[in-house]
């Protein structure tokens, strides 16, 4: 009996194996590929192609942020972790900042580096930042100043996924399991 | 030459006095609900960037208590806040107070209800014990020590 659940189980996984879904939300061919013009850590500015070659993860957030964006660049690093290290080189996550009165390059670099180097902080001016959000759909807005001058900024919290053509692949929120951003970050290093 | 039992005596007696002592000091606020908090930690970013407190407050008393908020001689700043996330975009309500119903528990955690600490009043390093002391509407207060950890921690 027991011999047979295994075997039951073990057909239902290369199953799942054999027909190699993604696990968490598939973006191929809805969102356009990788692009931007933007400032980097160094105030430097870069386009998308410079970091072709590797899969990209972009996230939208800001370093004022002490509660969402830290989460998920935890997440993602957590995740990361767990993967073969070869693949694990090939991920970058890119943290573009939507919040540049604040981010600065310097502040940006501070914040990355606490999340380790496979984060890169990016930001821009507000026709640089409108245009890429417009590009994959993604809101941002601030909130009122409060006394302390502090104010909130609100924005998407889901991951875009692209191969390392710059390629859209998929999209992961907050609710995807570690385990299919494992599989599925994996399957993404090795998807040329 | 062993010490006798008379010399042995006021160490013996010092955790007594001390709950004697507790008794005397708690006398004031013996209708205070007996709160305990869990896992008390402070997510710490580098700089002076807002950090995250997060902790599960249990109420195992038989009495309702009201959060209204905290403060922390660590940071010039402390709120309550609370992550809501409506169709993707997520952003931060500020929360005036948390009912808190006898028997049960709130749990501060990523993604949910947080303590935001902004304005650092000392330099902070990861592993460091801070103090947070938590305000109800009754008048009662709650110290909590947390830890504060890595960002990279969940």
């Amino acid at each position: 009996m027991r011999r047979w659940i295994m075997t039951a189980f073990a057909s239902l996984w290369l199953v799942g194996c054999g027909e190699q879904a993604w696990q968490t939300k598939d973006i191929s061919g809805l969102m356009p590929p990788l692009a931007f013009e933007l400032v980097d850590e160094n105030g430097n500015t870069v386009n998308a192609e410079r970091f072709l070659g590797k899969s990209t993860l972009l996230f939208f957030g800001f370093t004022h942020c002490p509660d969402v964006c830290p989460t998920t660049l935890a997440r993602l690093d957590a995740a990361t972790q767990r993967m073969d290290e070869a693949a694990r080189d090939d991920i970058q996550v890119l943290f573009v900042s939507v919040d540049p009165r604040r981010d600065d390059p310097e502040t940006l670099r501070t914040y990355t580096d606490a999340f380790g180097p496979r984060f890169i902080g990016l930001t821009g001016d507000k026709e640089a930042l409108e245009e890429l959000t417009r590009r994959y759909r993604v809101t941002y807005g601030y909130g009122e100043e409060d006394s302390n001058g502090n104010y909130d900024v609100s924005h998407s919290s889901a991951v875009f996924a692209f191969n390392d053509q710059g390629e859209a692949r998929l999209l992961i929120r907050d609710s995807d399991p570690m385990e299919a951003m494992v599989a599925d970050l994996e399957r993404l290093a090795g998807d040329t | 030459m062993s010490l006798t039992p008379l010399a042995r005596l006021p160490r013996m007696a010092r955790p007594w006095c001390g709950i004697f002592l507790l008794l005397i000091g708690t006398s004031g606020t013996l209708s205070a609900a007996e709160l305990k908090v869990n896992e008390a930690r402070l997510r710490l970013l580098p700089g002076d960037l807002p950090a995250a407190g997060y902790f599960i407050l249990v109420n195992p008393s038989e009495t309702n208590i009201t959060l209204t908020g905290a403060d922390s001689p660590a940071f010039g700043n402390v709120m309550m806040h609370r992550t809501v996330n409506q169709d993707g975009v997520t952003r931060m309500q500020p929360v005036a107070q948390i009912e808190l119903a006898a028997g049960e528990q709130i749990e501060f955690a990523p993604g949910g209800y947080h303590l935001m600490l902004m304005k650092r009043t000392r330099s902070l390093a990861i592993g460091d014990d801070i103090e947070v002391t938590l305000f109800f509407a009754n008048g009662q207060q709650q110290s909590i020590t947390f830890r504060a950890v890595s960002p990279t921690i969940q």
